[in-house]
């Protein structure tokens, strides 16, 4: 019987041991699961974090009501840009470091956001720095708490690469500007994109540019969107590509409208003119080829497209327009023989009269000598 | 009317040459021919930056255009009032036809030449109006009749592409602009050098020219002119 008895302590010890052992295993859960990810660095936080994070039934209410998931998919976090390099959640989530978490003060989900956001500039100053000087940033400090932050373009724990497929920019952008990239889309740039993943075709920030996105309807923007647009369109090689001609630009800049928009752009680049830009006639997000007769340039259309400027210009207005065409007998004869004219027979009348000019000079010096002498 | 051989009685004797009407178009058209080329020039070379430090503000560019077109205004009337003389004198059977070219411009023109060439001793004889004279009037009537038509081509063009292909607008534009240019250097070049330098001509101001200048430049209207006065004074003294 003495054998079978077991004291007090003996089976306080016992439980203590019962206990380790089933803490232990519980323990080394962790880096067994860690270890079955291949080229992923282990990360004893992370994994930690996930032990309750990729519960998908975890959540937090807000004090104004709303619900806001916790739930963090484990494979997409593994296929950020930021986990295989070891940054690991506290690098953004600062002010969490262990179980139990702090009490959160924010109000809302988007001022929880717009707190946590502020972390990407630790690493990304540059970026962020843009960002402070765009319209987004522009729109938030007006008290629009929807502007985009870092994380609405970029996601926030499946960050990847803005640029891959080329086509995700626009999509990215469109959860915003739907109506744009409505039109966008059904564009020559936009299809050539979608459709065809064309990576020469401007997306949304190739023309407004990424970080720093300006107001596309300012005097400034307006000023120099001939020459952004002639970025592509007078670069010969790649319109070689497309059989367009490249001189669309030098030929706009001798144009009345082209004279007028650089006079603008050196000295009252401030002030608004109405003088035609490439988007005027074009379109801005529903550029068509010239061919389309959906076009606005397309012949059918193009004295609609006048009229919009020159409202009581006739049929015969648009050939007053060159179309970005050299001059040539077969598209602008009248400037071609005007031109043909003015480069021989009225230098050669000019000419004869300058050398009769300097004849009479030299034969009237000669006789006042000749005179001197007598 | 006779020359005096005292040395301290000096008469110069004049001949007309322009009547009064004569002189006040050429004011017109010389002030505003001046006011267009200067509110032209700048706005021709927009692109340089001449231009646009002189037009500082995209009023003064409003500002010049209108001056440009006042101008205008008064260079076509001053052209309508030229040609409206010509068609009342032609119906009253009374114009000259003096400025009219001739083959004797022509031959003059060929003996000038040989003169300038050192192939001629002397000038050939001209009449009232030389063929250097006629080359200003006619280059000048072709010139502003470009300037005139093109420019309100470029101020109405909405109106005058209702009833004229939209071609001639860039056109328009091309030969308003260089024909400025052209008829510029010609003033400079040709109508300075034989009125300013060759010698000095203010006929056109004055109306009338010194007996020396009529005798050396226009030697057959004097010859013509000396002619009738003499035969009108035989007649007077009969």
């Amino acid at each position: 019987m003495y054998r079978l008895r077991i004291s007090n302590l003996q089976a306080h010890l016992l439980w203590i041991a019962c206990a380790l052992v089933c803490l232990f295993s519980l323990a080394y859960v962790d880096p067994a699961e860690a270890g079955e990810r291949p080229h992923v660095l282990f990360q004893q936080t992370e994994a930690y974090c996930l032990t309750c994070h990729s519960n998908p039934e975890l959540s937090m209410t807000f004090p104004s009501g709303e619900v806001l998931s916790l739930y963090i998919d484990p494979e997409n976090l593994s296929h950020s840009v930021h986990s295989p390099q070891g940054i690991e959640c506290e690098a953004c989530h600062t002010n969490i470091t262990t179980f139990p978490h702090p009490e959160q003060e924010y109000a809302d989900a988007r001022s929880f956001s717009r707190a946590y956001y502020q972390a990407c500039q630790k690493c990304h100053a540059t970026n962020y720095e843009k960002t402070l000087d765009s319209m987004h940033q522009q729109a938030f400090e007006a008290g629009n708490l929807e502007a985009p932050i870092c994380t609405d373009c970029h996601g926030a724990h499946d960050v990847s690469d803005p640029n891959e497929p080329r086509a995700k920019v626009s999509t990215t952008c469109s959860q915003c500007h739907d109506v744009i990239f409505d039109q966008y889309k059904n564009s020559i740039h936009g299809k050539a994109l979608i459709e065809e993943n064309n990576l020469d075709v401007p997306v949304c920030t190739d023309c407004h540019g990424v970080h720093n996105v300006q107001d596309p309807r300012t005097e400034q923007f307006r000023i120099q969107s001939p020459e952004m647009c002639a970025g592509c369109h007078a670069d010969a090689e790649l319109m070689a590509k497309y059989d367009l001609p490249a001189d669309v630009y030098d030929i706009y800049n001798l144009s009345w409208h082209g004279v007028e928009i650089s006079v603008y752009k050196a000295r009252w680049p401030s002030i608004w003119h109405d003088t035609a830009v490439c988007t005027d006639c074009h379109g801005v997000h529903t550029i068509l080829s010239t061919n389309d007769p959906l076009s606005s340039v397309n012949p059918a259309n193009l004295l609609a497209t006048c009229q919009k400027c020159h409202p009581d210009a006739g049929p015969n207005w648009t050939g007053a327009w060159t179309g970005h065409n050299k001059i040539s007998l077969e598209k602008t004869p009248f400037l071609f023989y005007t031109e043909a004219f003015y480069t021989s027979l009225t230098p050669f009348v000019l000419w004869s009269l300058v050398i009769y000019v300097i004849l009479q000079i030299i034969r009237a010096t000669v006789a006042r000598v000749r005179r001197s002498i007598q | 009317m006779s020359r005096k051989n005292n040395a301290s009685i000096h008469t110069v004797r004049y001949f007309p040459r322009f009547s009064l009407s004569r002189r006040w178009e050429h004011t017109f058209l010389l002030l505003s021919f001046a006011v267009l080329l200067l509110t032209g020039l700048p706005q021709k070379f927009r692109a340089m930056s001449w231009s646009q430090s002189l037009l500082s503000t995209p009023e003064s560019v409003n500002l010049i255009q209108q001056i440009h077109h006042i101008a205008a205004i008064v260079l076509t009337l001053e052209v309508f009032y030229h040609l409206g003389l010509i068609v009342v004198k032609m119906a009253r059977r009374k114009l000259t036809g003096e400025m009219l070219p001739t083959w004797q411009d022509v031959k003059d023109a060929g003996s000038m030449l040989k003169y300038l060439l050192f192939l001629r001793k002397d000038k050939p004889p001209f009449g009232k109006f030389n063929f250097e004279q006629k080359v200003t009037y006619w280059f000048l009537f072709f010139g502003i009749g470009i300037m005139v038509l093109t420019g309100f081509m470029l101020w109405f063009p909405i109106q005058v592409t209702k009833f004229l292909p939209g071609g001639i607008i860039p056109a328009a534009k091309m030969a308003h602009s260089t024909e400025a240019v052209v008829a510029g250097i010609f003033i400079v070049i040709w109508h300075f050098y034989h009125v300013h330098m060759e010698r000095l001509n203010l006929s056109i101001f004055t109306g009338k020219l010194t007996e020396e200048d009529m005798k050396e430049f226009h030697t057959l209207e004097y010859q013509k002119l000396t002619k009738k006065s003499a035969s009108r004074n035989l007649e007077g003294k009969k």
